[in-house]
């Protein structure tokens, strides 16, 4: 101890040499030429304030969105479609992300050079484009409706899902695994049979989390013709019917108010069940 | 007459561990033979070389007329393994499974992969399945949960699990080492009983003297990836085995 301090006190206090604390001051120098740069740009050359005008046109133009209540019954059946794509969308998604899960865990992926980038390939791109983006293409693709919609939310939930599920593949207990490898099982039925039963409650948990988000996501989807409530809205925002517009945000945040209090049970109750009652387990 | 024939295998993990540094052994239709030797010794590497799940690193391993360390095509490895039963230490049992599935889990080496994604098995599996677990003393369990048993129950499981093989060997790796003394016995019992009906032949890895002078016919000696006994089990008197459990302790 002794010695430590003598050094301490033979090298002066190396926190604060002259050459450390330029470098930090010249840190925080370019990081506050940087932030009033930025905030600069945005709020003076971007913004017109002059076209805003006073604190009370800004609040009575946005008190024009109280919802219109005499048109929720308009709204209820695009409501419905919007919850219909979101489920479909998260089926489709869910169906396909497990042979990519297969292919992106490194533990069971058939062969690692070329079936694992493959897997996590695909999970990238499901998951860098937006569905707004993936939208547009079926809807180009398909014409409008809710099935452009439908793929859409698909393509954009795969990733989330064989990701995660790729990630519980790779945590399974090994040792049921090699009891099936030694009664000669083949490597599809021990994932169906070893591997599937130790992720299934992962697995449901994260369908359940990602149906919640595709209704998020439903929702705004018919803004470029894709199905559901979006479309409602967008032509209520260009009639400038700015209450009935409100409406359909007042109808949106009910659904996915509901939807998360549901799925947030559901999800509870599984993962507590996860393990079960372990009675002279190990 | 020779069932089972390892010549000279030699196994070294990535790590560069030499797990076996060549290894001899033949044993017969009829025997239980022990692996004697303490952790590290290679008991579990060399009964994982007979089904080749470690792959040894040379050597040569022939059972019922088959050249099993010369077989290429997965398939064929699969049709090989499927009569070869196996036993384990940590029971390996898929937890969220019942234990009737666990010990269908014995047949799926011949089930169409269809059949195992309904889990639609067949009739006469599904009554065989039931049979065993009567013959293991578990009929009134089968439809609990596997982490709902106790140890020595999930390694009755085990064992069903490997006679629904119908194996033609049953190749056992530490089987009481995670069970307590008397719970143990009865699980060894039981296990050499079922093969002894079936004349099944057992290769058991053990560390425990005992339990291999209770239940084997010969005893082997494993120590440090070479073996360094051999020999009846009435044969070897109390000299040789201090002896080999001096060397082995000394290792």
């Amino acid at each position: 101890m002794a010695e430590i301090a003598q050094n301490y006190s033979s090298h002066g206090n190396p926190l604060r040499e002259r050459r450390v604390l330029t470098k930090r001051y010249c840190r925080y120098a370019l990081a506050a030429t940087l932030l009033s740069a930025m905030a600069y740009h945005i709020f003076v050359v971007e913004t017109d304030w002059a076209r805003m005008g006073g604190i009370g046109d800004i609040l009575s133009t946005t008190a024009e969105f109280l919802p219109n209540l005499a048109f929720f019954p308009v709204i209820v059946a695009p409501l419905f479609e919007t919850l219909l794509i979101a489920f479909w969308g998260t089926a489709l998604a869910s169906v396909i992300a497990m042979p990519v899960a297969y292919l992106a865990a490194r533990n069971v992926t058939p062969y690692f050079p070329i079936t694992y980038p493959l897997g996590r390939t695909i999970i990238v791109l499901s998951r860098s484009v937006h569905e707004l983006i993936f939208a547009l293409i079926f809807v180009s693709a398909l014409g409008l409706g809710p099935l452009p919609g439908i793929i859409a939310l698909g393509c954009r939930s795969i990733g989330f899902l064989a990701k995660t599920t790729s990630e519980a593949i790779e945590n399974v207990d090994r040792r049921p695994i090699e009891a099936m490898e030694a009664t000669g099982t083949n490597p599809v039925s021990v994932f169906l049979f070893g591997i599937f039963p130790q992720i299934y409650p992962i697995v449901v948990g994260n369908v359940i989390f990602q149906l919640d988000i595709n209704l998020r996501r439903a929702s705004i989807l018919g803004m470029v013709g894709a199905g559901g409530i979006g479309y409602v809205f967008s032509e209520q925002m260009q009639a400038y019917n700015w209450n009935n517009a409100g409406t359909v945000v007042l109808g949106i945040a009910i659904m996915v108010i509901v939807g998360e209090f549901i799925s947030n049970r559901v999800r509870t109750r599984l993962i507590s069940g996860v393990g079960g009652d372990r009675i002279g387990a190990e | 007459m020779t069932f089972l024939e390892i010549h000279d295998i030699k196994k070294t993990y990535p790590t560069g561990e030499e797990a076996l540094k060549g290894v001899d052994l033949a044993m017969s239709e009829q025997e239980v033979v022990a692996l004697l030797g303490l952790s590290g010794s290679g008991k579990s590497t060399l009964l994982r070389c007979i089904n080749r799940l470690v792959e040894p690193s040379a050597g040569k391993i022939m059972f019922d007329g088959v050249e099993i360390t010369a077989i290429q095509d997965r398939r064929q490895l699969r049709n090989m393994r499927q009569r070869m039963g196996m036993i384990f230490q940590e029971f390996n049992l898929v937890n969220r499974l019942t234990v009737l599935e666990n010990v269908l889990a014995g047949c799926l080496g011949y089930t169409p992969t269809w059949r195992c994604f309904l889990r639609a098995f067949r009739r006469d599996d599904i009554e065989r399945a039931i049979q065993t677990c009567d013959r293991v003393g578990l009929v009134d369990h089968i439809r609990k949960r596997a982490d709902q048993l106790s140890g020595g129950q999930r390694q009755r499981v085990g064992i069903a699990r490997a006679l629904m093989q119908r194996p033609k060997i049953l190749l056992v790796d530490e089987p009481t080492s995670s069970l307590d003394p008397k719970i143990g016995r009865e699980v060894m019992d039981l296990m050499s009983r079922l093969a002894a009906e079936e004349h099944i032949p057992m290769l058991v890895s053990v560390h425990d003297l005992g339990l291999a002078q209770a239940y084997t016919s010969r005893i082997i000696g494993l120590q440090g990836g070479v073996k360094v006994l051999d020999s009846k089990t009435s044969d070897v008197d109390a000299d040789i085995l201090e002896n080999v459990y001096h060397i082995a302790s000394a290792a």
